[in-house]
């Protein structure tokens, strides 16, 4: 046991990487594991069989992208619309919260003036407005508008704050070497606040994808991950179910992992400033 | 300068942004489209959404249709007896748990004695519109299904009660597997999977006729033997007998279910919204026997959760409807627009897609 120890040193990286590795491969392996034997109980006590097999969630997973279901619906289009939902009302909502915050930091009479309004509407979970969208504005542009409300308070607030946080020290210091009031906020406000900005986005980004979901179960145009889900859960389909939830795991890690990536090139686009 | 260009680009992504969301809402999506959707709506919104242009029509059970036709919303392009002649509708289905209970299987018979009752004295009453039972018929079906007695009146005249299961019945329950599988909602392996060799095995041991036959020498009880949790759906006429079997007043402070010695709790969650949510409380223990429509009571039997349950009598054949707004004169009107259902897995939502599929018409989900 001791030989094999010394042969297989921890100082060597690619030991490192391969341990990890195989534990990583192994726990999700003993969890799958763990899933087939919560779906075998399940399944002996019929009447509510709840857990689908793993075994049968992925094949239908994997058959979702070439087999249309009876909504006529593959899976990628499922996808895509559900992003492009979530992309949409993402954009509306930091096209708006943005400006706003940043307004709203810097101005005394903007924050006066706003912040009655947003203290009245921020604590309201955007899925309540969910009936009110849907009549409003329709099957099609409902869920987006959903999705724009659940991401507008986090991005606001967070920039908002960001705006405050900027060490009085570096607007003192850009004030001494000559700025403008444009320019401080131009120069020092707005690339500081980026950090904030982020924030915002990776918060709001969980909330726009439990939006979308919610919206697409209740009433939506186009196909989409919720619609999926909640038509395979009404006819008893539940790998189909299991499949979309799953998906939309997978989509959640991308969109975060995208949004990452973003962030570190604004902020060496800013750094260049 | 590098500035000006990002602000320019942002400016310009949010205005590319609300001009999109613009164009999304505005445009019907219509044109070339040789597609006909459907979204679902709870029935009781159906009149609205159709009124309001929501939707170009919808799929209901009465007295949902009648609502519309005699508003003037809409009107009915094609009857469900039109799409398949005598269809059987409503089904009474009794779970497994319940029927394997101490008295499960006398309770089900008396039960069945009340619901065979209740439906004879609807056929009678409706026989004779001068009568007092058609009035007092009228009154309860008006605060049922919450509709005045014109919508109602309307309505009767679309639907058949009758509990007997013939062979014609057990054929139409082979049909509604079949064309699920066909649908694809349904396939032959989750058939085989659940232990049946073929739809007509299925149909054969899914059906129960034993106990309606004992239902016949079922004879009243002055005490009450044992309690059932009743499942229904809401507002829905077709389920009548279960309202007039539970109707104290009209039957001198004694329902037909007391009468043969059943009490009836309604089941935790009724009235139902549709036959699969039904079914979802029969998974979970809420619901002894109900009323629902037989494709949801096949669906989540084959399907998950695998409900254990039999259909031991029909309720109603017929008396559903496909409402269109006024103007729409065919299923080629209907293309590009959107239908209302009550849910997949219901039957509306099957005679839907069988009517489309039979005129080579795509049924898609919105």
């Amino acid at each position: 046991m001791g030989y094999w120890l010394i042969e297989m040193s921890p100082d060597k990286p690619q030991w490192l990487e391969l341990r990890r590795l195989l534990i990583s491969a192994g726990s999700i392996a003993i969890f799958i594991l763990i899933w087939h034997i919560l779906a075998w109980w399940d399944h002996q006590e019929p009447d509510v069989v709840v857990i689908a097999y793993p075994g049968e969630v992925f094949v239908t997973l994997i058959n979702s992208f070439v087999e249309a279901d009876y909504r006529t619906y593959l899976m990628h289009v499922d996808i895509v619309a559900s992003l492009k939902r979530l992309l949409l009302g993402f954009l509306l909502a930091i096209g708006i919260a943005l400006p706003m915050g940043l307004l709203m930091g810097y101005s005394y009479i903007a924050m006066a003036a706003s912040k009655p309004i947003v203290e009245v509407l921020r604590p309201i979970p955007p899925l309540a407005w969910l009936p009110v969208f849907l009549m409003l504005f329709g099957n099609a542009l409902g869920p987006i508008m959903i999705v724009f409300v659940g991401i507008f308070f986090p991005v606001l607030l967070a920039v908002i704050f960001g705006v405050r946080s900027v060490p009085p020290e570096l607007i003192d210091a850009a004030r001494t070497l000559g700025a403008t009031r444009l320019g401080v906020f131009r120069r020092v406000i707005f690339p500081s606040t980026v950090p904030y900005l982020m924030n915002g986005v990776y918060i709001g980004l969980g909330v726009g994808w439990m939006c979308i979901v919610a919206a697409e179960m209740l009433g939506v145009e186009g196909g989409g991950l919720g619609s999926r889900l909640w038509a395979s859960y009404e006819t008893g389909n539940y790998d189909s179910m299991y499949a979309s939830i799953i998906m939309l795991g997978i989509l959640g890690v991308l969109t975060t992992e995208l949004a990452r990536i973003l962030s570190s090139r604004v902020r060496d686009w800013m750094g260049m400033e | 300068m590098k500035k000006m260009v990002a602000i320019l680009m942002a400016i310009i992504i949010v205005i590319a942004v609300i001009a999109g969301a613009l164009y999304l809402t505005l445009s019907d999506g219509s044109g070339e489209d040789e597609s006909i959707y459907y979204t679902t709506i709870a029935p009781s919104n159906m009149k609205i959404a159709l009124d309001g242009g929501n939707v170009a029509g919808y799929i209901a059970w009465e007295p949902y249709c009648s609502d519309s036709i005699v508003a003037g919303v809409g009107e009915a392009l094609v009857w469900s007896g039109e799409i398949k002649s005598d269809h059987p509708c409503c089904v009474v289905l009794v779970s497994n748990n319940f029927l394997s209970s101490s008295n499960g299987s006398e309770l089900t018979a008396r039960f069945l004695k009340a619901h065979m009752e209740a439906t004879d004295w609807i056929n009678d009453a409706l026989s004779n519109k001068s009568s007092t039972n058609y009035t007092a018929l009228m009154d309860m079906a008006v605060a049922f299904t919450s509709r005045n007695s014109s919508v109602v009146g309307s309505a009767f005249e679309h639907v058949n009660f009758d509990y007997a299961i013939t062979q014609e019945f057990i054929d139409a329950m082979v049909w509604f597997t079949e064309s699920f599988i066909e649908i694809g909602v349904m396939t032959n392996a989750s058939l085989t999977d659940r232990g049946y060799t073929s739809t007509e095995d299925f149909a054969e041991n899914y059906v129960n006729e034993s106990h309606i036959g004992d239902a016949i020498e079922v004879l009243p009880s002055d005490t009450i033997i044992g309690e059932v949790r009743l499942g229904f759906l809401t507002g829905d006429l077709h389920q009548m007998a279960q309202v007039v079997a539970r109707n104290e007043s009209f039957f001198g402070g004694k329902s037909p279910f007391e009468k043969y010695g059943i009490s009836i709790s309604v089941a935790t969650g009724a009235p139902y919204v549709n036959g699969p949510s039904e079914m979802d409380n029969f998974a979970q223990g809420n619901v002894d026997i109900g009323y629902l429509g037989a494709p949801p009571a096949i669906l989540k039997h084959i399907n998950y959760p695998g409900v254990q349950a039999q259909i031991v009598a029909q309720v109603n054949t017929e008396g559903s409807a496909l409402i269109v707004s006024p103007g729409i004169q065919s299923l080629e009107d209907l293309k590009g627009k959107t239908i209302a259902i009550p849910g997949t897995g219901t039957i509306q939502y099957l005679l839907l897609q069988v009517l489309i599929r039979d005129a080579g018409i795509e049924l898609k989900a919105a």
